[in-house]
């Protein structure tokens, strides 16, 4: 065995020899030629040329490929294991949903700031089993009951922002009217559910959705991300969301030392705590309690807010003006 | 047996028992297995000379006889499936002629899991008969009543005050059984076919063990908007018991809910428009809407109308979710709109088995040797079954002129009988346990089995043919 080695040690040692160099410049000069046939610069051209990214720039073109999307989309929907439920429903098959997750979740690492990957990794992860709890849990109540059978949806027609913002200071409606106002958010940018299969499913996951800054509002908690994952956390542990859940564990990996020191030490215990304590957020039915005083809805629920998170780091901006150049340093 | 009765015998007795009249057979209890039992000594070539004595504290001959030549309109809230070999029992060997105008044969069952989706589908003409009760006793009375059999003796409206053996410190002498009109009967044998808590049992001192379910089977009769289109029995096993929907003839049907005991209070106190919704409900619905409207019933924080209105809601959106609308008609129960004024009982479900049926001159049959949760529909047959057993022994024993009360003579009765009810209890008992819980991973194995059972038609045969005797 021994012997074998040796000789294999000294044919490698031969491919470096300076006989065999001549050899490798002619290998290396073919890869570049293959490589410079399939994405050379001659070849984009052509690829440009054919669809018509050249020279043809008006809006015909546009409009075919609108078409051609059209068309290939039609014959995806042809492959569907089931007709659609629901108006805008996209039925998965299971391989189509598991890339759907890694994908998604993938995406979601890299890019949270892009909802859209949010959205999918949250349908994705949204399983029938946790959707049945969370339907159970609102039939078990009347109000939970009353929004199965109206399916209210929420947009800001519907809550009338023109009303919300005449209401009493201290009511719901103008606090979330507030809260929308100052993150500069507004009710209509929740995304439609598209791979939930079943119509109940589907509405519970829309509502969790469209209720989501309703959370925000009542725990006056920002959109910033650290807002965010507090706000996931509570949702977490109040309705028991799985990936609000992934969300408050995983999205904090991504966050600076201080944003998760803050996060370790105020808000995520106090979004379990709270989340925890608060009736299920699910059966309540905001469209209806907008002119309560916002103080005695918390009462009711039996939540307090966290500290406010931007006012801390507005302090903590200062701070760190006011000593600028040690802080840099010590964070870097 | 003549030469039994020697007067000679009683030279012996104490003195109380002096005037105590002689008989070969005395049943306690007039149910359907006592009353079966003595007309099954009549109609037997073999038996039919044995004078025998039936016992009941009920008023048989007028209340019980009477249903038979004047029957109500309506249908009375205690009805029970009839096995096919139980019902070939009691009109071919028995002779009884049951009022057939009153008995609905169904031909095949379904059964669903009230946690998941689970569905048996049994079928099988004529699989098995709905009867009353009160339909197979009255009969039974009517056959004693033309069969005008010479030493029989019913004697109604009285209760068995005691029984003491002849000679007390001889526990092989003849029972005496004392009854409250002061009559007093010294018995060859002696039959307790006397229910639950039987005295003749506790006179024997054979254990009887068991235990309560906690749950009580609610009973009732139903009025459904059309004549099924399937005449099926339908079953739901919700965690807190099966409930049951049996046909009768036309828009009839009868309803066995075995649930726990507060809320069995609960359904018994409801009016009957709630009573019905909460029916319909419990055939269609989640076992998540019914825990909702129990809580919301105890705590009084719904109205009646407001349930009859949730409860519609909730079936339509149900209906309305079939792409196919004769799905419907295909899983669900004819819906139910009215039950029977004051057809509403409850009873409590136990199990208990007598750890023998028989000692020297005493036999127990029916629920005095066995009880069980109705869920297989069972209880009656097994009490049929014992009858048919108990006299295939004693004929037996008189053709080979033995002693009918002596342990000989009756044990091939209990050693037929104890392992097919034992088999039948545990199977029903098994399948109670199995089914009360809402255990996500049991659930989902239990429906995994029911479905696999559904899918195999030679099994499902077998368990058709095991409950309901072999196809012919």
């Amino acid at each position: 065995m021994f012997t074998v080695s040796k000789k294999s040690l000294q044919a490698s040692r031969n491919a470096f020899s300076p006989l065999n160099n001549s050899k490798r410049t002619i290998v290396f000069t073919a890869i570049a030629a293959f490589g410079d046939l399939l994405i050379g610069k001659d070849v984009r051209l052509a690829d440009a040329m054919e669809k018509g990214n050249l020279h043809n720039k008006n809006g015909e073109y546009e409009h075919k490929m609108e078409q051609r999307t059209q068309e290939r989309l039609n014959a995806l929907r042809n492959t569907r294991p089931i007709e659609p439920n629901y108006e805008g429903h996209v039925p998965l098959w299971w391989y189509e949903r598991m890339m759907l997750f890694g994908i998604s979740g993938l995406k979601s690492y890299f890019h949270p700031e892009n909802g859209e990957n949010i959205v999918q990794l949250g349908e994705a992860t949204a399983l029938p089993c946790f959707l049945e709890s969370l339907k159970r849990t609102m039939l078990l109540d009347k109000t939970g009951r009353r929004i199965l059978q109206d399916r209210p949806n929420i947009t800001s027609e519907s809550l009338d922002m023109e009303r919300l913002s005449k209401m009493d200071k201290n009511s719901v409606g103008y606090t979330y009217y507030k809260w929308l106002m100052k993150e500069g958010v507004s009710p209509d940018t929740r995304a439609p559910v598209t791979y939930i299969d079943d119509p109940v499913h589907a509405f519970i996951f829309k509502r969790y959705r469209q209720c989501h800054d309703f959370y925000h509002a009542i725990n006056d908690l920002p959109i910033i991300i650290e807002g965010e994952i507090a706000v996931k956390a509570f949702e977490a542990s109040n309705i028991g969301v799985p990936m609000a859940a992934l969300g408050a564990l995983l999205a904090p990996l991504r966050l600076k030392k201080v944003q998760k020191e803050r996060l370790y030490s105020i808000y995520l215990p106090w979004a379990v705590k709270a989340g925890l304590n608060c009736k299920p957020l699910i059966n309540v039915y905001w469209e209806e309690i907008l002119d309560k005083d916002i103080d005695e809805l918390r009462r009711e629920l039996n939540v307090t807010p966290p500290p406010d998170l931007r006012k801390i780091r507005k302090e903590r901006a200062k701070q760190r003006k006011q000593f600028k150049l040690k802080y840099e340093t010590y964070e870097k | 047996m003549l030469s039994s009765r020697i007067l000679s015998r009683s030279f012996f007795a104490s003195a109380v028992n002096l005037q105590a009249k002689l008989t070969d057979v005395l049943i306690v209890g007039g149910g359907p297995a006592g009353l079966t039992l003595a007309a099954a000594i009549k109609q037997s070539p073999h038996l039919s000379d044995l004078s025998t004595v039936l016992v009941d504290a009920g008023d048989l001959k007028e209340k019980i006889g009477g249903f038979y030549h004047d029957p109500p309109d309506n249908f009375t809230n205690r009805v029970i499936s009839l096995t096919p070999q139980s019902k070939h029992f009691l009109e071919n060997t028995v002779g009884v002629s049951l009022m057939e105008e009153r008995i609905q044969p169904f031909d095949g069952l379904y059964v669903t899991d009230g946690c998941s989706n689970g569905t048996l589908e049994m079928e099988r003409d004529s699989m098995g008969f709905m009867v009353e009760i009160l339909n197979i006793q009255s009969s039974l009375l009517a056959k004693l009543r033309s069969s005008n059999a010479p030493n029989l003796d019913l004697i109604d409206k009285t209760k068995v005050q005691s029984i003491e053996y002849e000679d007390p410190e001889d526990t092989k002498s003849w029972p005496v059984v004392t009854l409250d009109s002061g009559e007093q009967y010294k018995t060859r044998l002696l039959i307790g076919a006397d229910g639950f808590n039987s005295p003749v049992r506790k006179f024997s001192g054979i254990e009887s063990r068991g235990w309560f379910y906690e749950r009580f089977g609610v009973v009732a009769t139903l009025k459904l908007e059309y004549p099924p289109f399937k005449i099926r029995g339908w079953q739901r096993f919700l965690p807190t018991g099966p409930v049951a929907h049996l046909p009768l003839p036309g828009t009839n049907s009868t309803l066995v809910w075995s649930t726990t005991e507060p809320l069995s209070r609960l359904l018994l106190s409801l009016d009957d428009d709630v009573f019905v919704a909460l029916v319909n409900a419990a055939f269609i619905l989640e076992d998540v809407d019914l825990e909702y409207y129990y809580k919301s019933l105890q705590e009084g924080t719904i109205t009646g109308e407001e349930l009859i209105q949730d409860v519609d809601f909730r079936i339509n959106e149900k209906f309305n979710s079939f792409k196919d609308d004769s799905v419907i008609d295909e899983k669900y129960p004819p819906k139910v709109i009215d039950i029977l004024d004051k057809s509403r009982g409850r009873f409590p479900l136990k199990l208990s088995h007598a750890d023998t049926y028989v000692a020297e001159r005493i036999a127990l049959v029916g629920d005095a040797a066995h009880t069980t949760h109705p869920l297989a529909g069972q209880g009656l047959n097994m009490g049929q079954g014992d009858v048919e057993s108990l006299i295939k022994a004693l004929e037996k024993a008189r053709q080979r002129g033995l002693d009918i009360g002596s342990l000989l003579a009756l044990e091939p009765y209990w050693a037929d009988r104890y392992p097919t009810n034992n088999m039948l209890l545990g199977v029903v008992d098994k399948l109670h346990k199995l089914y009360s819980t809402d255990f996500g991973p049991l659930v989902s194995l239990r429906t995994f089995g029911l479905n696999l059972v559904n899918s195999l038609q030679p099994l499902k045969d077998l368990m058709v043919g095991k409950v309901s005797g072999p196809s012919k």
